[in-house]
C-alpha cells in the first residue's frame, strides 16, 4: 500500500513538475490561459471564440487557431473585473440543453443546474491609433481576471484610480 | 338581406379609406438625412451597471448600426476621422435603470430571473439639435446569459435609428 502511494506521488511529481516550469515562460511573457472566451470587442476575432490570452512584449494578445489580435498595453485606458454565472459546455452545451427540453416531466431542466459555471469577466477599454474607443470583453476561469489585470498594470496599462475589482455579484 | 347591405357598405368604405391611411402613415415620418453617425459611449449617470454591460452595449451598437446600412460610415467615440464630417450625427445612450437577473432562475422557472436595461436613446446633430429621442428597454426573458440583454437592446436601438434615417 505504502509502495503504491509512493509510486503515485513520485509519478505525479515527475509528470507535473516539467509542465509547471514550462508555463512560467520567458521574461516578458506570462502564462497562457487556454480557456478564455472572447465575448465581444476584438475586430478580427469571432464572438464566443475560445483561445489563449497572454500579456507579452508590451501587448495583450488573444490567440485562437490561426486568428489573433494584439492590443498594445500603452493603448489601454481602463481595465474592469467582474464575474458571472453562466452555462458551461459552449455550443455543445447549448445544443444538449435544448435537446433535453424534450425530456419528460421537465427533467431536462436538471441540466441547467448541473451545467452552470462561474466565470470572471475581464473588460479592457482601449483606443486605436485613430483615437477610437474600443471595449474588449473576455470570460476567464474564476480568479484569473484579477491576475490578468495585475499583469496588465505591471506591464504599464493605465487604469482609473477609482476602479476596484468588483465583488461577487453573480446570481446562480 | 339588410345585414348584407350593411356589410357591403362597410367593405366599400374601408376600401376608400385604406389608401388614405397608408399615405398618412408614409407622409408622417420623413427620413432624416445624414451620411455618418458617431456612437457615443454609454452614459450611466447614477445607475449602477457593471462595466461589461456598458461596453457590450456600445460594441453591439457599433456592430449592428454598421451592418444596418443606414449610414455610409459609423464612427466610434474619440475617432479623429469623424471631426471633418459636416452632417455627422451622434447617438447617445443613457442608462436609466438596470436589473440583473439570473440565467439559472430563468431557465428553471421561465417567469423569474429576467435581466432588463432601460435606456434613453437620442440622436443629436453637430449643433446639438435633438433629432430623435426615445426610451427603450432591453430584456432577456428565457434563454441566454445576462449579457444577452445588450444584444436585444442594440437590436431595438438600431431598428429605431434605421427607421428615422
Amino acid at each position: 500500500m505504502k509502495l503504491t502511494t509512493t509510486l503515485i506521488v513520485a509519478f505525479s511529481t515527475a509528470t507535473l513538475a516539467p509542465a509547471q516550469t514550462t508555463t512560467s515562460g520567458a521574461p516578458g511573457t506570462t502564462a497562457a490561459n487556454p480557456s478564455v472566451r472572447h465575448i465581444i470587442g476584438l475586430d478580427t476575432i469571432k464572438r464566443n471564440a475560445t483561445g489563449t490570452l497572454t500579456v507579452q512584449n508590451g501587448a495583450l494578445e488573444f490567440q485562437t487557431g490561426k486568428a489573433g489580435n494584439k492590443v498594445p498595453v500603452s493603448a489601454i485606458d481602463d481595465i474592469f473585473v467582474g464575474s458571472e454565472t453562466t452555462q458551461s459546455g459552449g455550443k455543445t452545451g447549448r445544443v444538449v440543453k435544448t435537446a433535453a427540453m424534450a425530456a419528460p416531466y421537465e427533467s431536462g431542466k436538471a441540466l441547467t443546474i448541473l451545467m452552470r459555471t462561474k466565470v470572471d469577466i475581464l473588460t479592457v477599454s482601449y483606443h486605436d491609433p485613430e483615437g477610437a474607443l474600443h471595449g474588449a470583453i473576455f470570460a476567464l476561469p474564476v480568479g484569473q481576471a484579477a491576475q490578468m489585470r495585475a499583469q496588465l498594470i505591471q506591464a504599464g496599462a493605465h487604469t482609473s484610480p477609482s476602479e476596484k475589482p468588483a465583488g461577487d455579484r453573480s446570481k446562480p | 338581406m339588410k345585414s348584407r347591405g350593411i356589410l357591403v357598405l362597410i367593405a366599400s368604405c374601408s376600401l376608400v379609406a385604406a389608401p388614405a391611411i397608408v399615405s398618412a402613415q408614409t407622409a408622417a415620418k420623413p427620413k432624416i438625412s445624414a451620411s455618418a453617425i458617431q456612437i457615443a459611449i454609454v452614459e450611466t449617470g447614477d445607475v449602477q451597471i457593471p462595466a461589461e454591460f456598458r461596453f457590450a452595449i456600445y460594441e453591439r451598437l457599433v456592430e449592428r448600426i454598421g451592418a444596418s446600412g443606414a449610414f455610409r460610415k459609423v464612427y466610434r467615440t474619440g475617432d479623429r476621422a469623424a471631426d471633418g464630417i459636416p452632417d455627422l450625427v451622434t447617438l447617445h445612450t443613457k442608462v436609466e435603470g438596470f436589473q440583473e437577473g439570473s440565467q439559472t432562475k430563468r431557465e428553471l422557472t421561465t417567469v423569474l430571473g429576467a435581466t432588463r436595461v432601460d435606456v434613453t436613446a437620442s440622436v443629436t446633430a453637430r449643433d446639438g439639435k435633438v433629432l430623435m429621442d426615445q426610451k427603450l428597454t432591453g430584456r432577456v426573458r428565457f434563454f441566454g446569459e445576462n449579457l444577452g440583454v445588450t444584444n436585444d437592446l442594440a437590436k431595438r436601438i438600431t431598428k429605431l435609428v434605421s427607421a428615422a434615417f
